[in-house]
Parts: C-alpha cells; structure tokens; sequence
C-alpha cells in the first residue's frame, strides 16, 4: 500500500523535505515581501515566482483540536489540531499529548514526528 | 427584468437504494416533467451531477438522458462543485432563462454511493477509494490522514460551542428536533424517533460530534423543471426564483486565516440573494438550510442572518425555527434526518421549499407560506448559493 503524502505541487515537496532536516519554513516572496502559509509556487499578492524560504514561528496557540480514529497514517485514534501562529495564520497539525488532557487557547510548541509508516510531519506539544 | 419559474419537481425516498442511478434520473425526470405539464419536446435545456463522491466516475450524464427521455436541447451540462453542484445546475439553469437563451430546463440529480461501512470492512480492498477520499485536501491537510471533513467539522463545532456557551445538549436537540421534523415526511431515510439522551449516548465518531449528529450518505434523485415567463404564466403552481447568489472564500477546506468556525461565504450569498429579491430576511417563512451536523445547523442560521452569532441555539430550544416558530427551518427533516445524497441534497431543499409554497407539503406544511429561502454550499462551506423564492404573481 502506498500511503505516501500526496505532494501538490513543488513548494510542498519542499516543505515537507525541509521538515525531514527539522526545518519549519514557508515561503517568502523576493518580489512583494509576502509571506505565506502554507509554502506557494506563485505569489498570490503578487503573481511573482521568485520565493525564498523562511522559518515559521515555533511557538503557537492551540486555536481547536479533536480526534480521528479512521485515516491514513494513524490506525489508532489520533489528535488533530489547528494551530495559529501569530501574523502567519493557522497550521492543521497532529497534536502530541492526550485529547483529555487539551484545551483551546494553550500554548503549544513545534516538533517533528516520524508516522509509522515513515512520513516526516510536523506536530505540536503543549508548552506547560 | 425576465424571471424564472420552478414549475415541476420530483424525488424519490431517501435511503439506500440498489437501482442503477441512471435509472432512479429517468423515472425522476418523467415525474417531474409531468408534474410541469411538459413533454420532453419542450424542454430547452439538460443539466445534471456526477452519481456520488465515491462512485461519480460515470460521464456524459446529461446526455444519456437527452437519449433516454428524447430531448433535444440549447444547453447541455454535467456540473461538478461538490455539495453545490445542482445548486449551481438551478443557478445556470435561472440564468439562461432569465438572459433569454432558452426556454425551460430540466436539472435532475440522481446519486448511489458506495457505503462507507464497505469501505471500513475492508481497508485494504477499497484502499484506492480511501487514496481518492484523501486526494480532496490540500497536500497540508491531506498529509495528516484525513479522508473525509469531519474532523474540520469537529473542530468548527468544538470553537464554536467554546466561543458562545453552548453545551452538548444544546447540540443534540437539534438532531432530535430534524428527526421530529423528518417523521412528518414520507420520503425521508428515518422514520424512528431521538431522544437527547440517545443523541448523546450515541458513539463520538469524533469529538464533539456523536454518531446521531451526523449525517449518513445516501442514495436518491431529484428532478426541478425550470421555465421562463412565457412557459409558466397562468401556472397558480408556479414558484419564482426572486433572486439568488453564489459566494465563495478563497479556502480549500480549512482556511489558513482567520476564524474557523466562521463562513463569510453564506452572509454574503444570503446578502445578495435577499436583495435581488427585495425580501429581508424575517419576510422568510420557510427555508431549508444545508447543514451536514447537528453543530453546523445553528452556525449557518446565524450566518444567513436569521440570529445572531451565538444565538441560534437558544432559539432553537424555544421552538422559534419548528412548527409554530418565526421561521420554519429545514421542515423535511433536512441533511440529518431527511437524508443525505451530497450531489441531489440542493435539489432535494428546492422540492420540499416548492412542496412548501405550493401548499403541497402535507403534515409539513407551513400554513400560509408565502417567501421561502435555499442555502447549499460545497467543501467545508468553503462556497455558498441561497435562493429566495416566493409565489408567482399573474395578476
Ligand atoms: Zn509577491
């Protein structure tokens, strides 16, 4: 079974390889400044193609979260949540700690996770 | 300014059904032409949907049944836009009418879907329909398994219910309120009534949503036959689209900015809608709302103007969108109760909305129903259409 992550297009293949080295980076247009998440191959304020990558903030506030137990990648029941990171936007991520112990507006923190089936993702951890 | 008529409708029960999609359209199509008074002869214009998320990979549906029913038409269409698309069918379908290019149309929908519950038995046997489930997200959503929106939903719900007070039991009786509704409809897929503590005693698929909280996927077809004036005039059936809008968010499911248990989309839509047709929202008697969750349907009352934000749950409870209230709102049962065949549910709000200012609507009926209002959307109502519709007027 091939249960790769599905790569639209090349920003986020290389986002998620920059995320294999422990690097959290989005894209940077060199034209207008602008920088988006997620990681664009065409700048949407500017039509520009010329992108430079940036670190995203590491630290972030838990704005929702739940738990999926049917989905590629977490055959047990999983936390899903979004993050927002500040002036960046919000980040969909799996949340590191127990759904109970979880509540919206705690400040979370940036990490990797390797998935069982050896995918490179990003996740967040409560900071307390 | 040349208006549009909804002049024949027709669906079939909502439920599982194992006839071939194609099938349940014709016979589909046929009723509500004959409810028009139209033969195929007169039919102008042909626009369909795919047959399912899972099962949609059938082509040309549209002119299949050009063949089948014999009609030879100005505009031929198989729309695609998720949860709007026989919405979006209405819509080309009104403005083709209104812009002179033909005469009348005909948009059905006919949808059989592979069930879910196949789908779990047998991860690795359906895992190429589980790979296409997943393909919907962006690769930044999609790379954390999701295969289908439930979990935004969830979320939506959970930031919403955090934001405004509203606990699980507010949440709940509104699933129990749909059922109530959906047991004075004939063609509805439930037929057993809830109960709060059933509601919430059901299985959290994921949390806050319970099991009864959300809708099924299911099969059906629908049918609305459209014309312009010249058709309709002297029909006393006949309901006028007064005005409808389509608005979208520049999202793909979950919205990278901003709030996510907001939808700009449906204000801007219902905006619009209501101001072509001259109406405000309280002149609305009646309106069917497309809420997938219990959790949902509060959110997209609010959005279309009907409370304020935070505020549709308490008015749910005092009765004020049921039987008897301010504003009737999903009396078929609507996505969770009447049942939800994705690409017909549009169709299927239209009907009952007709049913419903024709004074066709049976146990249903909202005595002296006079304006009513359609709200579809599509994705994680990351899109929206709403329609008002009153009563023709040949004086
Ligand atoms: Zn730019």
């Amino acid at each position: 079974m091939d249960t790769k992550p599905y790569m639209q297009d090349r920003a986020a293949e290389e986002f998620f390889s920059r995320l294999e080295r422990g690097e959290f980076q989005t894209t940077r247009c060199r034209g207008c400044g602008e920088t988006h998440y997620p990681p664009r191959v065409v700048c949407p304020a500017c039509l520009g193609e010329d992108m430079e990558w940036v670190d995203l903030p590491r630290q972030g506030t838990l704005l929702a979260f739940t738990r999926q137990a049917d989905a590629i990648r977490c055959r047990e029941p999983d936390v899903l949540g979004l993050v927002e990171l500040e002036a960046i936007g919000n980040v969909v991520t799996r949340i590191d700690a127990p759904f109970e112990e979880l509540s919206i507006g705690i400040k979370v923190a940036f990490d990797t996770w390797t998935s069982p089936d050896g995918v490179a993702l990003h996740q967040f951890r409560p900071t307390t | 300014m040349a208006a549009a008529f909804i002049v024949g409708v027709a669906m079939t029960d909502i439920g599982w059904h194992e006839r071939d999609p194609h099938d349940m359209g014709v016979r589909v199509c046929a009723e509500a032409l004959r409810d028009a008074g139209l033969l195929p002869s007169r039919v102008d214009g042909l626009i369909s949907t795919p047959h399912g998320y899972m099962s949609g990979t059938r082509k040309m549906i549209s002119q299949r049944m050009a063949d089948c029913l014999g009609i030879e038409c100005g505009l031929m269409l198989d729309v695609d836009s998720g949860g709007n698309s026989s919405s979006v069918a209405v819509h080309i379908a009104r403005d083709r009418i209104q812009g002179g290019k033909i005469k009348s149309c005909l948009v059905f929908a006919a949808q059989r879907e592979v069930p879910p519950r196949q789908i779990r038995g047998d991860i690795v046997g359906h895992f190429h329909l589980i790979k296409a489930a997943n393909s919907l997200y962006d690769s930044y959503q999609a790379a954390y398994g999701v295969i289908s929106p439930l979990p935004f939903y969830a979320m939506a719900i959970q930031r919403y219910m955090h934001l405004h007070g509203i606990d699980a039991e507010d949440i709940a009786r509104v699933a129990v309120l749909l059922r109530e509704h959906a047991l004075r409809h004939p063609q509805a897929a439930y037929s057993e009534p809830l109960t709060v503590e059933e509601v919430l005693g059901s299985k959290v698929l994921t949390p806050p949503i319970h099991r009864h909280e959300s809708s099924e996927m299911h099969d059906g077809a629908a049918a609305v036959v459209l014309v312009g004036e010249e058709l309709a005039r002297g029909d006393g059936r006949a309901v006028r689209v007064a005005g409808m809008r389509e608005a979208h968010d520049a999202t793909s499911f979950v919205p990278y900015r901003g709030e996510i248990s907001r939808f700009p989309c449906v204000g801007r839509a219902a905006h619009g809608a209501l101001e072509e047709s001259g109406y405000a929202i309280a002149d609305i008697d009646v309106a069917e709302v497309y809420g997938a969750f219990a959790g949902m349907e509060p959110m997209m009352y609010e959005e279309l103007g009907f409370f304020a934000p935070g505020e549709a749950p308490a008015a749910i409870a005092e009765g004020r969108t049921t039987h008897g209230g301010e504003v009737l709102i999903n009396p078929s049962g609507g996505r969770l109760s009447l049942g939800h065949p994705a690409y017909v549910t549009p169709l299927l709000e239209f009907v009952e909305i007709v049913r419903q200012l024709r004074g066709e609507a049976g146990e249903r009926q909202r005595q002296g129903a006079a304006v009513g209002l359609v709200h579809t959307e599509q994705g994680f109502i990351n899109g929206s259409i709403v329609a008002v519709l009153d009563k023709a007027n040949w004086r």
